[in-house]
């Protein structure tokens, strides 16, 4: 491994052509995962992939290069090529680099290399032997477990060096049920920056049996109706709308380029009262948990939006430079691959007061939202849509009978100032981010919220 | 990346895995360069540049199978990689079908690599970038946001060796360039994005793809909600790829022998309106992921997989090929080499009709033409179930009317593709898919 002087070298070279920041960040991430389908193991696949990615910030132009060879030799060449960027002809630069420590207690009691690959195989076996013994029209089970060791080495022209060790595990369970011609699917999945302990309290059974159980009730269903209508979204149904509606609208990069409908906005009003957004990467042991983000800098709890009013922005380094700011520790990336992006990390609408059961029970007509899946918004529109898994109509303040393959779609600065209840409880719920290409590990929640009208994409009857 | 030199490591890797204790083993090595180039507003934003190499080693030990990768090549690594490898194999399920490819002679001779994409100064790549953001700009004064104008190349070499004597290699490039950018009037912000892919660095035309992208955006300034209602729906060939990635999944043989596919059981059946016929072409001339072989050295072919609406066969890979006692059509993909070889489609289209797009929308009378489609990933490829947001123009007796955005449009996949009323001669790809635009009879549309 690379000694501090060889990383200070590194720099050195990146800043031979000026330039107003540099920085290598190394990574090492070891993999493994198993996958289970047909009653059977498939896959197990586990490997190492090594490599390091080198930047330079010339004003607000961004050179960036990565490579697999972290020799001292393969960096030097990889920061001869960023240091182009810069206008100047060469010249000589000298940094003094000083070890920052963050103490955090990380409480990973199970690290994932500890455990046998057996234990890992024995967990997606459970999951399947479940969600099959639930019901014979389940017909097909898949199991996912996946953990990643990701050893960071972060290093930049302001002195700084940081390492840190992210460590993560997740298990997946998607149930197939079918009877007739109906095919229905079932979906469950859990992921923390945790060891294999995630598993304790997550109990890969019970997962599955929810899997299922949603499966086999999706058959029964009837299609959504069309058309606008009040929607009530349980806190177990996870935070997909706040991270379409408005979490990637607040992402700096993008506000700055007024590709936001929430640019300009700060210290108005684009909420209802009841609604306050935090984006916090202090949660312990949540999925988009961050001790330092991928530039260096601390996690933190930032309030995006407070009782309506917005306060402020997700930022990354590069877009905290351009206000003369500092970063809120939102500079994420996939991998050495990739340069950091403001992301967020556990993004989640405050709890309220109302109770839930109330909330249904004011609702005339509706649609109840159990489960959310998937989502995508377009921040200049600030239009965005998820997914519904699981549905029902409410009638008469009462849940009835559930309804399938519904998507919901709105305005995100329209719904958020239309919220009309937020309820006391808190429901959290893991994905996979995407934004430029690149994917971050992320959990979202909300309370049991009452949006007066948005429009559900179903079916009309003829 | 030396080819001879990667052939014979890749070689002597499966000779040491056989000696560590594998019966089956295959190697397979990728390393390429990549270019990125963002510009924005007149400057570079952005620049991205790559030398990147990895390799993934599956065995098979008593018919189990095992893999592994890494992206350190220095020998400790690769014989860690080994090991992990047969010790992961160790812990799996049996299974007769696991089979790698045998070995090939040779293999077709395909113009995939322009060596001019790697050789042409990084200047005039820069220059095209920038000339994309030029046209849009001179296109219409409302285009105001350029998100980011880009190009992009790359170019690579994959190597693969097998325990059944099976040795290939090929090298290949690519280049592409596509634009981001927002039009806006009277406080109303609308996107615009166009993207071209190429083989050859001369066809790419950042004219066409400024252009394109501003006219996108431009079409939708004043876009409205509409009520709820049934009308007939045209989809942009964009849109219609959209769709395409939905139904790829189904027509893997991997998905049907799992029983999580809509066609399932449906061999010889009408799956789709007469007009319709899905090809899968592996060794199409320009097409971005044609190649000599596959993800595990089996050498790629054209399928007609949907002819005339009729379901002809299923795409497979060794293992899914194996199991059904038929031959691989050369459909073994890899994300990366993080990955083992699953079955995934290469270039992937509906195939061009004979009328023009002109033609196609004279008849509609009251109809919604899309051109967006949002939360796509959130269509269920198992039950063919899909619910999305979409945006578009408003289309009545044949003209185009308004914008219009932020409804929803659900329905089926197999309904859908039954539902085809008329197919367009304009062939579009997006880098690996393509498909020309379509009418589809009515659908609900949910407004507000």
């Amino acid at each position: 491994m690379l000694n501090e002087r060889d990383l200070r070298e590194v720099l050195e070279v990146a800043l031979s052509h000026g330039g107003d920041f540099a920085e290598i960040f190394i990574e090492k991430k070891r993999n493994t995962g198993i996958s289970l389908e047909a009653d059977r193991i498939e896959r197990i696949v586990s490997g190492v992939d090594v490599g390091a990615g080198i930047r330079v910030l010339v004003g607000e132009n961004t050179s960036y290069a990565y490579t697999n060879d972290i020799s001292k030799e393969g960096l030097k060449k990889v920061a001869a090529i960023v240091a182009k960027a810069g206008k100047e002809s060469k010249k000589d630069v000298t940094i003094n680099l000083k070890q920052i420590k963050y103490t955090t207690d990380l409480d990973i009691v199970k690290m994932p290399d500890s455990v046998s690959i057996d234990d890992k195989v024995e967990l997606v076996k459970r999951a399947n032997a479940a969600a099959r013994k639930f019901d014979k029209r389940i017909v097909q089970v898949t199991a996912g477990y996946g953990d990643a060791v990701q050893e960071v080495i972060i290093v930049n022209s302001l002195g700084e060096l940081v390492q840190d060790t992210r460590i993560r595990s997740r298990l997946l369970i998607n149930s197939v049920a079918s009877a007739g011609d109906v095919i229905q699917t079932g979906y469950e999945a859990v992921g923390g920056f945790a060891g294999f302990e995630l598993f304790d309290n997550n109990v890969p059974e019970e997962m599955a049996e929810k899997a299922a159980r949603r499966a086999v009730l999706m058959l029964e269903a009837k299609p959504a109706p069309a058309g606008k209508m009040p929607v009530v979204m349980a806190a177990e149904a996870g935070g997909t709308m706040v991270h379409e509606a408005c979490g990637h609208g607040l992402e700096a990069d993008l506000v700055q380029k007024n590709l936001s409908v929430y640019a300009g906005k700060i210290g108005q009003k684009v909420a209802s009262d009841i609604v306050t957004v935090i984006d916090d990467a202090t949660l312990k042991n949540k999925y988009g948990f961050l001790a330092i983000d991928d530039e260096g800098v601390p996690g933190q709890k930032t309030v995006l939006i407070e009782n309506g009013i917005l306060k402020d922005y997700m930022y990354d380094r590069l877009a905290a430079m351009k206000e003369n700011r500092e970063s809120t520790g939102n500079g994420r990336r996939e991998s050495y691959q990739d340069r950091p992006i403001p992301r967020m990390t556990n993004t989640y609408i405050a709890p309220g007061k109302s109770d839930p059961k109330d909330i249904i029970r004011s609702t005339e007509r509706g649609l109840f939202v159990k489960k959310m899946g998937g989502g995508q918004v377009n921040t200049t529109t600030g239009e965005f849509v998820f997914d519904v898994a699981e549905g029902y109509l409410i009638k008469d303040g009462e849940i009835k009978e559930p309804v399938r393959g519904a998507t919901l779609t709105g305005n995100g600065p329209e719904v958020l100032q239309k919220i009309d209840m937020v309820g006391n409880d808190l429901g959290f719920a893991i994905g996979t981010c995407g934004k430029d290409g690149q994917g971050a590990p992320v959990s979202d929640a909300q309370p049991t919220i009452r949006i007066p009208e948005l429009i559900v994409g179903g079916i009309l009857n003829d | 990346m030396d080819l001879n030199k990667y052939q014979s490591l890749a070689e002597n890797l499966v000779e040491k895995s056989k000696k560590l204790g594998s019966q089956e083993a295959e190697v397979y090595i990728i390393g390429s360069r990549d270019l990125t180039i963002e510009v924005s507003n007149g400057q570079i934003e952005t620049m991205k540049s790559a030398e990147t190499y990895g390799v993934g080693i599956r065995v098979m030990v008593d018919k189990k199978m095992g893999y592994s990768f890494t992206s350190d090549f220095s020998e400790d690594a690769l014989n860690e990689c080994i090991n992990q490898s047969i010790q992961n194999a160790s812990k799996n399920t049996p299974e007769e079908a696991n089979a790698l490819p045998e070995k090939r002679e040779n293999y077709a001779n395909l113009d995939i690599y322009d060596s001019s994409i790697s050789q042409t100064p990084v200047e005039e790549k820069i220059e095209i970038a920038l000339d994309i953001e030029r046209y849009a700009r001179k296109y219409d004064p409302r285009v105001k946001i350029i998100e980011n104008c880009t190009y992009q190349d790359s170019e690579y070499s994959t190597i693969i060796a097998n325990s059944n004597g099976l040795s290939g290699s090929y090298k290949g490039a690519y280049c592409g360039a596509y634009a981001f950018l927002v039009a806006e009037e009277n406080g109303d912000n609308q996107t615009g994005f166009d993207v071209q892919y190429s083989l050859k660095f001369n066809a790419i035309d950042p004219k066409k793809i400024g252009e394109q992208a501003a006219e996108k955006a431009v079409r939708m300034l004043g876009a409205k909600n509409i009520g709820t209602q049934k009308a007939t729906i045209v989809f942009e060939p964009y849109v219609a790829t959209n769709f395409l990635g939905i139904i790829a999944p189904a027509l893997s043989a991997e998905a049907v022998q799992k029983g999580k596919s809509l066609f399932a059981k449906k061999l010889g059946q009408d799956v789709a309106a007469p007009q319709i016929s899905i090809i899968d072409d592996g060794q199409m001339p320009g097409g971005i992921l044609s190649a000599p072989f596959d993800g595990e050295g089996a050498p790629t072919q054209k399928t007609s997989v949907i002819e005339k609406g009729k379901l002809k066969t299923f795409l497979h890979n060794k293992y899914t090929a194996t199991k059904d006692g038929v031959s691989s059509t050369g459909n073994a993909t890899r994300v990366s080499f993080k990955s083992t070889p699953e079955v995934g489609t290469t270039n992937f289209y509906i195939d061009k009709g004979d009328i023009s797009r002109e033609e196609l929308l004279k008849d509609v009378k009251k109809g919604f033409y899309i051109t967006e489609v949002m939360g796509m990933h959130t269509a269920n490829p198992i039950s063919g179930d899909f619910s999305v947001g979409a945006s578009g123009i408003w289309i009545e007796n044949g003209e185009f009317t308004t914008p219009v955005r932020g409804v929803a449009i659900a329905g089926n996949i197999s309904e859908l593709l039954k539902s085809v009323e008329a197919v367009a001669s304009d062939l579009t790809f997006f880098v690996g898919k393509g498909a020309p635009t379509l009418r589809i009879a009515k659908m609900t549309i949910s407004g507000s």
